[in-house]
């Protein structure tokens, strides 16, 4: 049988094909777009061994990954081994006490004998020196996190690649934090 | 060739070598280290090297291997070892005795009767191993860390609600021990792991770790603070890191053993509190001798050995890690005196 195909009813299927393809293409496109945006890198801190490639192999000149500290796990203690150098002359605020090289990580005194720290995420540069500090001898309440607001996402995270631990892992942005859940 | 074009191919010659170079240094694969300075690093082995002169103590070279995936604390009683965890009690020399929960202490008293801290309740065993008594909850806050049994008495030690709480025979409470009161001079325990010791002294006082403030605090059984003695310090005379010691021990002399977690070392105290020397340190009780604080999270805070001695005044260490007990025995008299 004879397939009588005329050039209107060509350019018709053609423009349909076409149409087809263009939306195919469009929703092939966003699919893949939404599925790069649904998930970010993050640091696993019980597979975080605090080696410091973090602060120097971040893309970014000042590293997106600073420590955090989780309070409700804090032993609030006079003597904080995040805080202080192993040996300190005093249990003061005085900087050659301290253990943080840039000075990221404030004592506030809450009641005798507990005082509170935080974390200054400016002067933080994700070295992990308090953190290797709190596990050693702590509860681990200050451990290391992406900080979603600075970190470009990249494809292939330069800190995933340089992790010896192989820390580094991909989560949902729904849930873009690895928040240890109670004393380890 | 010209003068000019020799130089811009040595010029060319000498980028690539150039490039080349910086290609091959950079580490992409974090190989080579941070590349941050001494500043930023954390290291404190040196503090884990143990000066050989001051241990007094040789380990057997036997080990009794719990089996245990999680063992908790250990207690002696004549020939008779007991290690709890796992939801039991390991009886060297006996009858194993399961439990209802994971253990976390427990004693042994007259008869072999076995006290156990189960969360936030103390379970009795009698000597063959049959269940006798389930006491009362200490409560939803109560995480029961350490018993002692002495003549009538029974003490806990509740890392949960900072209390000591003494109880009769028969479970019902005598009174609490060590609560913040200014007016009596004391400032209360601070707990900010759940490592909380006790024990009763042959002068018949409680001894109590203060695991935040650094120091072994003897009361009188009405709650009377009477002293206290320990300093914090990661040098060996001291207790080191935010919270020790996590354990302790008497011997027959009145001396006290006590043991550490961060840098995990076993060392000896006399009656008064002052340091004797090392029984064992960590490059003796860390696997490989590795002196370094930890690796991971999870062995940092595994380190809470227990111990107990017996009336030979041998050493029982329960390495937490490894869930094996080791055997120490003394082989000098102490070389220094810190006076």
């Amino acid at each position: 049988m004879k397939d009588n195909m005329s050039r209107r009813r060509f350019l018709r299927e053609c423009c349909w094909g076409g149409a087809l393809g263009a939306v195919g293409l469009a929703a092939g496109f966003a699919a893949s777009k939404a599925a790069g945006k649904d998930f970010v890198w993050q640091i696993d801190p019980f597979k975080c061994i605090s080696c410091g490639n973090c602060a120097t192999y971040c893309v970014l000149e000042e590293s997106a990954v600073k420590c955090v500290h989780k309070h409700a796990m804090c032993g609030y203690c006079k003597l904080c081994t995040g805080y202080y150098e192993p040996e300190p002359v005093a249990l003061d605020t005085a900087a050659e006490n301290q253990l943080c090289p840039t000075g990221a990580i404030g004592r506030k005194y809450v009641e005798h004998p507990y005082y509170k720290y935080s974390i200054d995420e400016k002067l933080c540069n994700g070295c992990a020196k308090c953190v290797k500090g709190c596990s050693a001898f702590g509860n681990g309440s200050l451990f290391l996190q992406v900080r979603h607001d600075r970190c470009l996402n990249c494809n292939e995270c330069s800190i995933a690649v340089a992790c010896p631990s192989v820390a580094f892992v991909r989560v949902g942005v729904d849930k873009p934090y690895l928040i240890k859940g109670q004393a380890h | 060739m010209k003068k000019n074009d020799i130089l811009i191919w040595v010029f060319v010659g000498a980028a690539v070598v150039v490039g080349g170079v910086a290609v091959w240094l950079i580490d992409g694969s974090g190989d080579s280290g941070s590349g941050l300075g001494d500043e930023f690093t954390y290291d404190v082995s040196e503090y884990g090297k143990t000066d050989a002169k001051l241990v007094m103590y040789q380990e057997l070279p036997e080990r009794f291997d719990t089996g245990m995936k999680a063992c908790k604390a250990i207690a002696v009683s004549g020939k008779k070892i007991y290690v709890a965890g796992d939801n039991m009690i390991r009886v060297v020399g006996g009858k194993d005795i399961k439990l209802s929960g994971m253990p976390r202490c427990l004693a042994v008293g007259e008869g072999g009767k076995v006290f156990v801290g189960v969360d936030g309740h103390v379970e009795v065993y009698s000597g063959a191993g049959k269940q006798i008594g389930v006491w009362d909850s200490g409560g939803e806050k109560a995480l029961f860390t350490s018993i002692a049994v002495y003549e009538d008495n029974i003490f806990v030690a509740d890392a949960g609600r900072r209390v000591v709480v003494r109880y009769d025979l028969e479970g019902n409470v005598v009174n609490e021990i060590g609560r913040k009161d200014e007016k009596r001079n004391i400032s209360g325990f601070v707990i900010p792991s759940p490592y909380f010791d006790l024990a009763v002294a042959s002068d018949g006082l409680l001894r109590v770790v203060n695991p935040g403030e650094h120091r072994i605090e003897a009361y009188t059984f009405d709650g009377d603070l009477e002293f206290s003695w320990g300093e914090p310090g990661i040098k060996i005379e001291g207790f080191c890191g935010c919270c020790n010691p996590v354990n302790f021990a008497i011997l027959g002399d009145g001396s006290f053993v006590t043991v550490e977690k961060g840098l995990v070392r076993v060392k000896l105290y006399d009656e008064d509190g002052k340091f004797s020397g090392v029984v064992a340190g960590v490059d003796a009780l860390v696997p490989g001798g590795v002196a370094k604080a930890c690796a991971f999270p999870a062995d940092c805070q595994s380190g809470g050995f227990d111990v107990a001695v017996d009336s030979d005044g041998k050493i029982y260490v329960l390495d937490t890690r490894s869930g094996v007990v080791r055997y120490f025995v003394r082989k000098i008299e102490p070389l220094i005196n810190t006076n």
